[in-house]
């Protein structure tokens, strides 16, 4: 039963899009190298789970795709980063523009002292994707329901975000992201700081964004990695040691690292 | 002896208890300080402390209630009962650091009741001789009278509107340049600069804080108030005074950019990275994150900040004097010579003065006045201050 699964899954894969085509990449902090050579192809309307060991480079690579880093001086960064075919480091690719279109969540739910709707109401008004009010309310609607939040918080839109449970706030912040109508959501451990209720609710919401967006995952749980992706990459000091189907990965690693590390052994 | 050298020789009797204390302690446990309970440094400290304090407290209620002559010879005979019975009671099972720890905490208690009794002291005080100009002179007037003509021979009239209006107008003034500019020093230090400019630009804007009101006043009289006169106020026929409500006003907006800008600049540094975060992530630029997140997670904070830089605004003395001069009068140009609530009451009290005349008690109803709209504000901005804490932590 399983392998029948497997089996559709990978055919099901290789038929999507790239998204992102990274070629190369390597970042430095000051000194340290902290991504090596690292040539990666995310799919479009799939979920990749980046694992490994903590401090291994794999939410450094995430905030590359958004060009998160710049905000950091002293990062830099070589090689390319294709998003659909454009290199995003080229001088003329503005990152505020890049990042309404790649989204981020982060480890800590971390709403604005605003309004439920105000939140979500961030991005659609910076970015001016409604009109009208009447727009503006049905962006927030849609956002809402597409985070699975609507019906918990739909008569209370005008409290503050912060008032909320720690799943909500996540939640919320998913819809935020959602709001802006980007390509890829790329999340940085979003369940770690979640009870594992919150987290499940959390999961299932990433299966169904799978529909729309292309999601990238960073976690700590491969159990989490395994549940909700598609494609898992291995980083490993750096280096992207094996990048596969996540049933692949966790079944019959290929290289040893990897099976150390989903074994337990090393991390 | 005088007190004087009394006070010595308990301090020298509480050192030497220190060392009897500790040494004594040692030689019970039998050389081994691991059978004590409490290490000799606390046995020391017990039997000083035990000889210092209560001869200290004794020599100064003597000194206070100007007692009898024998009562300081007592004091150091209290001081030397107080090391015998301290030293009689050190044993190795004696929990001398709980005592230590048990009379510091009461020190530190007695300091801060000290502040308390200073501040209900201070009110009290200006309550009193209030309530006795009142009795004088009718509280309406006081407080709604429009003229402000004092003279010791009588018939003054003593109503206190037109240094209220001058009072608030400077401060207003001074808040109008300090404001804006604080807040956005603020902002560029907290936001744009990068830590080695922070590290220049802040202290050098602190520098501000530490000069004397008094040589801002000169600034105000020398630099600034001839020259808002001979380029402002002469061409464009507003008045020809060098002392005005507009010089004072913006001298004391200068002194309160430092209060403004480094208490933003703590506040805006208090919003998490998180929040930035998350707005940089979905495409807000630096300016759009620092208008719409920052800000308005920082607003109570730095309204917090302002009116801390009212109450001070309120109360300042010295730029008034030189700045706006000491006309008491009601005006809406800001080129005009007004003056303030604190410098009446300096103006009031100096000279020869007849404690039993309104015109020198009215200085306490005019600081009563100051003390419960400064003690307002700051009530205000502590309140404020402490709501926006809560949010993050």
């Amino acid at each position: 039963m399983d392998d029948v699964r497997m089996v559709e899954r990978v055919v099901d894969t290789d038929a999507r899009d790239i998204k992102f085509q990274c070629k190369d990449v390597q970042v430095f902090y000051g000194e340290k190298h902290a991504i090596k050579d690292v040539s990666v192809d995310l799919l479009d309307k799939t979920v990749t789970a980046f694992i490994g060991p903590s401090g291994c480079g794999k939410s450094t690579f995430l905030r590359c795709l958004n060009r998160m880093n710049d905000t950091i001086g002293i990062a830099r960064v070589q090689g390319r980063m294709l998003l659909d075919g454009e290199d995003i480091y080229d001088r003329r690719v503005d990152p505020v523009q890049l990042r309404a279109r790649v989204g981020m969540v982060f480890q800590k739910p971390n709403p604005f002292p605003k309004s439920i709707y105000d939140n979500v109401a961030y991005g659609p008004r910076i970015h001016g994707l409604a009109r009208n009010r009447a727009e503006l309310d049905e962006i927030v609607e849609k956002a809402l329901r597409g985070a699975a939040l609507w019906n918990e918080v739909k008569d209370r839109l005008g409290e503050t975000g912060t008032g909320l449970s720690g799943g909500q706030q996540q939640r919320l912040c998913i819809a935020r992201a959602v709001a802006t109508a980007p390509e890829v959501l790329l999340m940085d451990e979003p369940c770690s700081a979640l009870d594992p209720i919150a987290t499940a609710q959390v999961e299932e919401l990433i299966d169904e964004l799978r529909a729309t967006f292309s999601v990238v995952i960073v976690t700590h749980s491969m159990q989490q990695a395994a549940r909700v992706s598609q494609k898992t990459a291995f980083f490993h000091l750096g280096n992207l040691v094996e990048y596969g189907d996540t049933d692949d990965i966790f079944t019959r690693p290929r290289d040893p690292r990897t099976e150390s590390y989903i074994s337990g052994r090393i991390g | 002896m005088s007190p004087f050298w009394i006070t010595i020789a308990i301090l020298a009797l509480a050192a030497l208890g220190y060392l009897l204390g500790r040494s004594r302690s040692v030689r019970l446990a039998g050389g081994d300080t691991r059978a004590l309970h409490s290490r000799p440094t606390y046995h020391g400290w017990h039997v000083a402390l035990f000889t210092a304090l209560p001869a200290l407290v004794l020599l100064a209620l003597a000194r206070l209630l100007q007692a009898p002559g024998w009562l300081a010879p007592a004091a150091l005979a209290l001081g030397v009962a107080g090391l015998a019975v301290a030293l009689s009671r050190t044993a190795p099972q004696f929990r001398a650091r709980n005592v230590v720890e048990q009379v510091v905490r009461g020190i530190l208690i007695v300091c801060s009741l000290i502040a308390i009794a200073t501040t209900v002291a201070i009110v009290l005080s200006l309550v009193f001789e209030s309530l006795r100009f009142f009795r004088m002179y009718p509280w309406q007037d006081f407080f709604f009278g429009t003229e402000w003509t004092p003279s010791f021979g009588g018939g003054s009239e003593l109503g206190m509107l037109p240094l209220l209006w001058g009072t608030l107008y400077i401060s207003l003034i001074a808040l109008l340049v300090a404001v804006p500019v604080g807040l956005y020093a603020a902002i560029y230090m907290s936001e744009y600069a990068t830590p080695r400019v922070r590290s220049v630009v802040k202290p050098a804007i602190e520098v501000l804080a530490g000069i004397p009101t008094i040589v801002y006043g000169l600034f105000a009289l020398v630099t600034v108030g001839p020259l808002l006169r001979d380029w402002i106020a002469q061409p464009l026929g507003l008045g020809s005074s060098g002392s005005s409500v507009m010089t004072a006003g913006l001298v004391m907006g200068m002194m309160l950019i430092p209060f403004v800008s480094s208490l933003s600049d703590d506040i805006i540094n208090a919003v998490p990275q998180s929040l930035r975060d998350g707005s940089l992530a979905m495409g807000s630029t630096h300016s759009e994150t620092i208008r719409q997140v920052v800000l308005p997670a920082a607003l109570p904070g730095i309204v917090g900040a302002v009116l801390l830089a009212a109450s001070r605004a309120i109360g300042e003395t010295m730029i008034v004097v030189l700045g706006a001069g000491a006309m008491a009068r009601i005006s809406p140009n800001p080129f005009e010579a007004m003056t303030t609530i604190t410098v009446k009451i300096v103006g009031q009290l100096t000279g020869d003065n007849d404690f039993a005349s309104p015109e020198t008690l009215v200085a306490f109803a005019l600081g009563l006045t100051l003390f419960v709209m400064t003690l307002g504000l700051n009530v205000l901005a502590l309140y404020i201050v402490r709501k926006y804490r809560e949010q993050y932590e």
